[in-house]
C-alpha cells in the first residue's frame, strides 16, 4: 500500500494546486449572487411552447372548420339543384 | 465563512479530483460545493457534524456532475476522439498519480468517494454518517473497493 499512499498524497497535492488564488472571494461573491431561477425559466419555456402549440392547433382548426362549412354549403346547393331536376323530370 | 473555505478548500479539491479524475473541473466543483455550503450553513442543525455534512455535499455535487455529463452525452454523442480527452500536458506529472487516476477511473464514483474519505483519515463511523449508512456496510464496501483499486493499480503499473 506504500506506493498507493504516496500516489494519494500527490493526488491531493495536485488537486490543491488547481485552486487558483482568490478562490474564497470568488466563492463568497457567487454565494451572494441570487441563485439562477433555473426551474422557473424551464417552466416558463415549457408553458410558452405549449401555448404556441395550442394557438397553432386552434388557428389550423378554425381554418379547417371554415372550409368545411363552405364545402357543406356547396354540396347542399348541388343536392338541392339535383332534387329540383329530379322533380322536374 | 472565508476561514472555513480556506480551511477546507484543499481537502474538497482533492476529494473532487479523486471522484471525477479531471483537473479541469476541480475548481468549478469546489466552488459549487462551497457556494452550497455558504447558502445552507444556517440550516445545519448539528455544528459538530459539519465535516460529514460538507463531504456529503461534496460527494453529491460530484456524483450529480458525473450523472449530468453522462446524460448530456446521450443527447449529444461525442466523437470517439472527444470522448476521453487526455489531461492537459503537465497536469499530471507523476507516474504514481497517473496510475492511481487510471485505477480510480475503473471504480464506481461512490467507491472513489469512499476511498477518498478514508485517505482523508476519516473513521468508519464518520463515513457511515456521511453516506447515511451503517458501519458494517461501509466496511464491506471499503474492503471491496480497496481490492478493486489494488488490482487496477498494480495492473496499470505492470
Amino acid at each position: 500500500m506504500k506506493p498507493e499512499h504516496e500516489a494519494w498524497a500527490s493526488l491531493r497535492e495536485h488537486a490543491a494546486s488547481l485552486i487558483t488564488p482568490g478562490f474564497p472571494d470568488r466563492v463568497l461573491r457567487a454565494a451572494r449572487a441570487r441563485p439562477s431561477p433555473l426551474f422557473v425559466a424551464h417552466f416558463a419555456m415549457c408553458a410558452a411552447t405549449a401555448a404556441l402549440c395550442l394557438a397553432a392547433v386552434a388557428i389550423y382548426q378554425s381554418g379547417v372548420s371554415g372550409d368545411d362549412a363552405t364545402n357543406q354549403a356547396g354540396w347542399s346547393e348541388i343536392a338541392a339543384q339535383a332534387n329540383e331536376l329530379d322533380q322536374g323530370q | 465563512m472565508r476561514e472555513l473555505i480556506l480551511a477546507y478548500q484543499r481537502r474538497v479539491a482533492g476529494f473532487a479530483y479523486a471522484i471525477t479524475g479531471r483537473s479541469d473541473s476541480v475548481e468549478d466543483l469546489a466552488q459549487m460545493v462551497f457556494v452550497k455550503m455558504a447558502r445552507a450553513l444556517d440550516r445545519l442543525k448539528a455544528p459538530e457534524q459539519f465535516e460529514s455534512w460538507l463531504f456529503r455535499l461534496a460527494r453529491n455535487t460530484c456524483i450529480d456532475h458525473l450523472r449530468r455529463q453522462k446524460l448530456r452525452r446521450i443527447f449529444t454523442p461525442f466523437a470517439p476522439e472527444h470522448e476521453n480527452v487526455p489531461e492537459p500536458a503537465g497536469a499530471v506529472d507523476s507516474e504514481e498519480l497517473d496510475a492511481l487516476r487510471h485505477a480510480l477511473a475503473q471504480l464506481r464514483p461512490k467507491d472513489r468517494a469512499l476511498l477518498s474519505l478514508v485517505q482523508e483519515g476519516r473513521s468508519h463511523a464518520e463515513i457511515a454518517e456521511t453516506f447515511h449508512t451503517s458501519v458494517a456496510a461501509v466496511k464491506a464496501r471499503l474492503h471491496r473497493a480497496r481490492e478493486q483499486l489494488r488490482q487496477h493499480y498494480h495492473s496499470d503499473e505492470t
